[in-house]
């Protein structure tokens, strides 16, 4: 069942002082990435092969269970949209922060844009996105206001960085490769492919950024981090806001559809494939943060 | 400041968009404004990179002395720190759609519209980098008043601000007014890496300004009067208050120190032909920007008033 993921906001956002203000690159592996993101552009309209998708490949079901794995793709996808301008804001705000995650940032919102049209694009092409999920424990998962979070002058940067870029967009990267490697329809495919390239960058951003402030932490912030990442592995994702079978019952059309669309060849996963995949990347997460000397609770998965 | 209620005292802290909790669904993803929709699909197709698609060898070996090269070093400075302040502010307006959830083609725009700013901000830099180095603050404490921005965040964050005031305000008429600038500047600015910013600048700035005729296409015949007229208000402060105070036009600041060196280093700078532009130059194009905006509302029921300012003989 879905514990409570929505954090309570302390009604301050952190005071701006802009001069003097640092354009110069600052973390050189962050501004490759956000170099390199400007070069892998690419455009949803022309670089999807839309007309390969011939839905009379598929029996009516495949193409029900397809529509609705899709839309929960979207549903997910979404999330980027009003945080990461938070997110954007919240380093802008910060005090004499680097250019590099900022720039980056404004590029990653545009591929989150490209990624959700592909995806409620699918949806529709599998016979119309639905638009939102028929539980309301579940659905409540997708409304943690991340926001917010990014926002509040009350949580730490670091550890909102590390909790939701370490973890949420590792994982979310290694499933898409998963769903990816399973697709056999050439659309799905291409769909999946471009976002697994995007949310490389995505993830690589995260473990960039935390490296290169773990040397300023002390004691006190470690443990934030470590406390925020519990937070969010715990009560989100294994909440089952990513591998839909970890929240039960109340995402038991979404497996159900999961798992016919993975064997149609569209681009979905089953749980026998995404429980290893999630074990493994906690614990390889969680060797990660154990370099930067964040020690992180044992999760049971 | 706000746009609608200029001289309200400060107070106590008023509820803003962030103490809602968010509310995504029913997520709407169709489209709904075809116009703001194309434009995102237009702005997908015409991406450029600062760092490559600018003949950046055309400020080698310049034959311009120490003054007119540090003015133009101030002068591209300058404009980075704008360009900066649409990257740290106007992403609470894609915070505002998402969180009222309006048409989602606002929200699809919006994202390659900040990461536009990014790239202007760092052609920007890099032009001042060329010419010797970017210069990280103002020298007069009077210049970061002259390029902070009109406070987007906080209204765009404030339930109370109507966001199609913020629109009209922002977008059909300082974003109007900057983009015809930035024509003029094209048109008289004859180093070839400085023009190629400008240029592609302007092409961006086109879809932003197109951005807010659509929505105001869209929005203002389902609103009322009243609404209208908050609209008409804001646009009007917009106008008098901000641009007509030498917010895009340095040459119409109220007189100070500030003031001066920065018509200094704008003159220096056209006069090096590396950007810029002065008085004699820019008035026009202000006085034929302000009357566009005025004729481009009047169909809205936006009524734009004639205004005055020392710098014009007559009302503009």
């Amino acid at each position: 069942m879905p514990a409570d993921g929505v954090r309570a906001f302390s009604g301050e956002i952190p005071t701006e002082r802009r001069f003097p203000l640092h354009l110069e690159p600052a973390i050189r592996t962050i501004r490759d990435l956000y170099d390199e993101a400007k070069q892998a552009r690419w455009d949803p309209e022309r670089d999807i092969p839309w007309n390969g998708f011939d839905p009379s490949r598929y029996p009516a079901e495949v193409l029900e269970a397809a529509r609705l794995s899709w839309s929960r793709k979207a549903w997910t996808e979404y999330g980027g949209l009003p945080e990461t301008p938070a997110l954007i804001i919240r380093f802008c705000l910060e005090r004499e922060r680097e250019s590099d995650p900022k720039y980056f940032l404004t590029v990653r919102n545009t591929e989150e844009a490209w990624h959700l049209e592909c995806c409620h694009r699918f949806a529709e092409l599998c016979g119309g996105f639905v638009a939102e999920p028929a539980n309301p424990a579940y659905r409540a998962l997708f409304e943690q206001g991340l926001h917010r979070q990014a926002l509040d002058a009350a949580r730490s940067l670091d550890a909102y960085v590390a909790a939701q870029i370490g973890i949420g967009d590792g994982l979310d990267l290694e499933l898409t490769r998963l769903a990816r490697d399973n697709a056999r329809d050439p659309v799905a495919r291409a769909v999946l492919d471009r976002l697994a390239r995007d949310k490389t960058r995505h993830a690589a951003f995260g473990w960039m950024y935390l490296e290169r402030r773990a040397p300023l932490w002390d004691d006190s912030e470690r443990a934030a981090i470590a406390a925020e990442i519990a937070h969010v592995v715990r009560d989100v994702e294994l909440s089952g806001l990513r591998c839909a079978w970890l929240a039960g019952d109340t995402a038991a059309e979404i497996i159900a559809a999961d798992r016919i669309a993975r064997d149609a060849g569209l681009g979905a996963a089953t749980r026998d494939e995404e429980e290893p995949l999630l074990r493994r990347y906690l614990a390889d997460a969680a060797r990660q943060f154990a370099a930067l000397g964040v020690i992180l609770p044992e999760f049971r998965v | 400041m706000s746009l609608t209620e200029i001289s309200a005292p400060p107070a106590a802290r008023k509820p803003t968009l962030l103490d809602q909790p968010e509310r995504r669904f029913p997520l709407r993803l169709g489209v709904e404004i075809r116009k703001i929709r194309d434009l995102f699909r237009a702005a997908t197709r015409n991406q450029w990179d600062p760092r490559t698609d600018i003949d950046w060898s055309a400020l080698d070996g310049l034959d311009i002395d120490d003054a007119h090269r540090h003015a133009a070093r101030m002068y591209w400075s300058r404009r980075a720190w704008s360009e900066y302040g649409a990257i740290s502010e106007s992403p609470a307006l894609l915070i505002r759609f998402c969180q009222e959830r309006r048409e989602p083609d606002l929200r699809y725009f919006f994202t390659i519209r900040t990461q536009e700013e990014s790239r202007h901000a760092e052609a920007c830099y890099l032009m001042a980098e060329h010419l010797g180095g970017y210069i990280p603050a103002p020298a007069l404490v009077d210049f970061e008043k002259s390029v902070s921005t009109h406070g987007v965040r906080k209204m765009a964050l404030d339930p109370e601000t109507p966001l199609e005031a913020i629109i009209a305000a922002l977008v059909c008429a300082a974003e109007e007014v900057a983009f015809d600038v930035f024509r003029h500047l094209v048109e008289i600015t004859p180093n070839r890496a400085a023009n190629q910013v400008l240029r592609n600048i302007m092409r961006d700035e086109v879809r932003h300004c197109g951005f807010g005729w659509a929505y105001l296409e869209h929005r203002v015949p389902q609103m009322s009067r009243a609404e209208i007229a908050v609209c008409e208000k804001a646009v009007i402060t917009m106008i008098r208050d901000v641009e007509m105070n030498g917010y895009h036009s340095s040459w119409l600041a109220p007189d100070s120190p500030a003031a001066r060196d920065e018509v200094e280093a704008d003159r220096l700078t056209w006069e090096a032909g590396l950007g810029a532009t002065v008085e004699a130059l820019e008035k026009p194009v202000f006085v034929e920007s302000v009357r566009s905006i005025r004729e481009r509302l009047k169909p809205f029921g936006i009524e734009i008033p004639l205004f005055e300012h020392p710098k014009f003989a007559g009302p503009v």
